[in-house]
């Protein structure tokens, strides 16, 4: 489907379930430049077993990204919560759900979270390894670029021109060159600052190897009224070369979904 | 923490972030973790949050060397040598 927000374009997919109307309507919200090529598949196989438990669902691209118009060095979190309170009004309009929701990924879970502090409407929150503080989520992640550069080095590889870069403002994401401006932007957000006004059930997914929840995870779950942190051992989806299998992180969230909303699962 | 109970430590987060479905104690102090068990960028990193959340340590940039990361034992050497900067 195309929508449009801010004066553009924006492409996405509608699943819908066997039976309508729905049960209820979710919302996927992507992570943010390579984090959101990696799990692209994860959110189509997540999709379609919410839909074969009787959801619709909406996944789409935010502007600069996949089949969205716009260029990604334009676009970040400012012009994003545009497009998904957009893309969440759509929703409510094409599935006629008695109930809507929201899943996010790490960033698209950031988004998501903030989205749910002012949507009246939204009846559930399921996030996904969520970043929860801006300027940690960079530091990781420019650090996490920094270790794969020296293993590519370190193999053979080619360096890359990291001052370059710097001089200009630009850091390496994994391939993408993300600005300053976008930088400030991820660095506001900030989940754990304060307690949450939302009222509704919220899953907190920490995807690891791990077995306990990590202690950010379990204090954003402790924000929410009806929040709760489940750890699920799961590789990184986000970050993973090549097919993942994320029946840990489906399962998971398709047995809360059962649970908090009585859904048949598939 | 003993040096001992570092590096099981250690060996138990290598086999949780890479999915490995081996005894932590099969893991050697001395096995090159890229080689024998398939350590890549992905979940070294893994390992290096897990590190920082468990033992509150952060490292620096200069910390992240191909060398420093390949064994358990050098790990746990710069594990230690972090905590006693923090003076932990």
């Amino acid at each position: 489907m195309e929508f449009e927000s801010g004066g553009f374009t924006l492409r996405g997919v509608v699943h819908r379930p066997v039976q309508e109307p729905p049960v209820a309507g979710i919302v996927f919200v992507h992570p943010f430049a390579e984090e959101k090529k990696s799990s692209y598949r994860v959110f189509v196989e997540m999709a379609r077993a919410a839909a074969d438990a009787g959801c619709g669902v909406l996944r789409f691209d935010f502007r600069g990204c996949g089949d969205s118009e716009g260029l990604f060095e334009e676009a970040g979190p400012e012009a994003w919560r545009g497009d998904l309170r957009r893309a969440f009004s759509l929703a409510k309009e094409t599935f006629g759900a008695p109930r809507m929701g929201l899943l996010g990924l790490r960033l698209g879970a950031a988004l998501a979270a903030e989205l749910a502090e002012e949507e009246l409407e939204l009846a559930f929150l399921l996030l996904w390894e969520p970043v929860a503080e801006g300027e940690r989520y960079l530091s990781l992640t420019m650090r996490r670029s920094m270790l794969r550069r020296k293993l590519t080095e370190h193999e053979g590889g080619e360096a890359l021109a990291e001052e370059e870069e710097e001089e200009a403002g630009e850091v390496d994401f994994d391939g993408y060159l993300v600005p300053a401006e976008i930088q400030r932007q991820i660095a506001e957000i900030d989940l754990l600052a304060e307690s949450k006004a939302y009222p509704g059930p919220t899953l907190v997914l920490n995807l690891s190897g791990r077995s306990k929840v990590a202690p950010a995870v379990e204090k954003l779950a402790s924000r929410y009224v009806s929040g709760e942190a489940q750890a699920v051992r799961q590789e990184p989806i986000w970050s993973t070369v090549g097919l993942v299998d994320a029946t840990p992180t489906i399962t998971a969230s398709l047995e809360w979904l059962r649970k908090t909303l009585g859904l048949r699962l598939p | 923490m003993s040096e001992a109970a570092l590096r099981e430590r250690i060996k138990e987060l290598v086999v949780q972030c890479l999915f490995l479905d081996v005894e932590p104690s099969s893991i050697n102090d001395g096995d090159n973790l890229m080689e024998v068990h398939g350590v890549d960028s992905v979940n070294l990193f893994e390992i290096v949050v897990a590190l920082e959340e468990d033992y509150g340590i952060s490292f620096a940039d200069e910390d992240f060397d191909v060398e420093t990361f390949s064994t358990v034992g050098s790990i746990a050497e710069l594990v230690e040598r972090k905590q006693a900067e923090d003076g932990r």
